[in-house]
């Protein structure tokens, strides 16, 4: 396996095609919970920890039960109409087995996390993750590659939402007129920083 | 009888304006910016959003009764990623390059807070009747959201407007080309016009307030 292969993955999964910024999934975390740069952090660990968590599960049963089920009833992919609802299903329940191991061993991370935890289960970012592994080539073939797309994910989810923390913190001394006070100057911000992020087009893959 | 018509229409109503689930209450956001680079990705996911919300509120309303409140949103999640599986597989078979063009934001319809939102508020509480307007126009608010910002996005970064089947040119494109607002069909292009159109909303809102005060 070459390093550099999986370098260049994670380049693209963070910086390229950041999740938030030009992929659009995690939207509502990140308008949401960006408040303060301290919750945004802990949103962003979380959502990095369920993320590849799931995207490593999710690919385990679609390579690992759907499949060769499907197989065995004559068509590999006769049973990929349940993807959907088994990936929803898996991320569901990986949040309350994250959340319920968290208390019982770390209880520390699980102060910390515990507010966002169940937050995370209509976070689109992790649907949205487990959809794009699917939906490629690339990683449909290769569980590490998978796993360091999911895990880079979660990493740019977590630089957005802590950098759009960090601007809002300062947003609150300035004047913004009064129409676009809340949401919409959140949005501008957003549209600035989506710009430098455009930046990083051409690097990685 | 004649008053509870009266009330679902009223409900139909407020989902287009009043309560408009993406300009006002601010739900959806992640297709709302992702599939709004031309007028036609934007009509084909309002007509999926449509389709799943009638029959997700459908359900819901019917089995009202049945449904343990502790376990609900998961019933709820279940019953609307089994339409999605319905209306992705429709949309691969009938429209598709534009399904292949809204990529993962069909499936992701599964985690769209609009229908679970509707769902928990009016449809595992009121009738058949009454969240079957609800879905539709909370559907047909949510599709004239997503349809003005494609069109406004389409039109400045394209100079042309796409509807499924055909496409209109409003320039030629010769001439268009050097002029052309590239960025408001890339990323950034989402977040201004979202965050304008916003801005707007709110600026009239608060004049009217004031206006009837």
């Amino acid at each position: 396996m070459d390093i550099g292969v999986l370098i260049g993955i994670f380049i693209g999964a963070a910086l390229v095609n950041n999740f938030v910024l030009s992929t659009f999934l995690g939207i509502c975390p990140f308008l949401g919970v960006s408040r303060k740069v301290d919750m945004a952090f802990g949103m962003g660990c979380a959502v990095t920890f369920v993320m590849t968590i799931s995207g490593i599960v999710t690919w385990l049963i679609v390579h690992g039960i759907l499949t060769p089920i499907g197989a065995w009833l004559g068509n590999p992919e006769s049973l990929y109409f349940l993807k959907y609802v088994t990936f929803i299903m898996v991320i569901a329940s990986m949040v309350q087995l994250v959340e319920m191991y968290l208390r019982k061993f770390f209880p520390s991370l699980y102060t910390a996390f515990g507010v966002f935890l169940p937050l995370i289960t209509t976070n689109c970012a992790i649907l949205g993750a487990c959809l794009l592994i699917d939906m490629n080539e690339i990683y449909r073939a290769s569980l590490l590659k998978s796993t360091v797309f999911a895990f880079a994910g979660g990493i740019g989810f977590m630089m957005a939402i802590t950098i759009m923390a960090g601007i809002r913190e300062h947003l609150r001394f300035s004047d913004v007129p009064k129409a676009l006070r809340g949401p919409a100057i959140t949005l501008l911000t957003a549209c600035i920083l989506s710009l430098a992020f455009m930046g990083f087009a051409g690097m990685g893959k | 009888m004649a008053e509870e018509n009266g009330s679902n229409l009223q409900q139909f109503v407020d989902g287009i304006i009043k309560n408009n689930p993406v300009l006002v209450q601010l739900l959806g956001m992640c297709p709302t910016l992702a599939v709004t680079n031309s007028v036609d990705n934007a009509l084909v996911m309002g007509a999926a959003v449509i389709f799943v919300l009638v029959m997700s509120n459908m359900v819901t309303s019917l089995f009202r009764h049945l449904i343990q409140p502790h376990v609900r949103i998961l019933v709820f999640t279940l019953t609307i990623a089994t339409f999605v599986t319905i209306a992705d597989l429709v949309l691969k078979a009938y429209v598709f390059e534009v399904s292949k063009k809204l990529g993962p934001f069909v499936p992701l319809i599964i985690v769209n807070c609009i229908i679970i939102a509707r769902a928990e508020v009016v449809a595992s509480r009121s009738g058949l009747l009454r969240s079957l307007a609800d879905a539709l126009g909370c559907g047909l608010g949510f599709t004239l959201a997503l349809t003005l910002l494609g069109l406004v996005r389409e039109v400045l970064g394209a100079g042309s407007i796409t509807l499924p089947g055909w496409r209109i040119l409003l320039c030629d494109p010769k001439v268009f080309e050097p002029h052309a607002w590239v960025i408001m069909i890339m990323p950034p292009g989402a977040f201004l016009t979202l965050g304008v159109v916003i801005g707007i909303i709110t600026q009239i809102r608060m004049r009217s307030a004031r206006g009837g005060a």
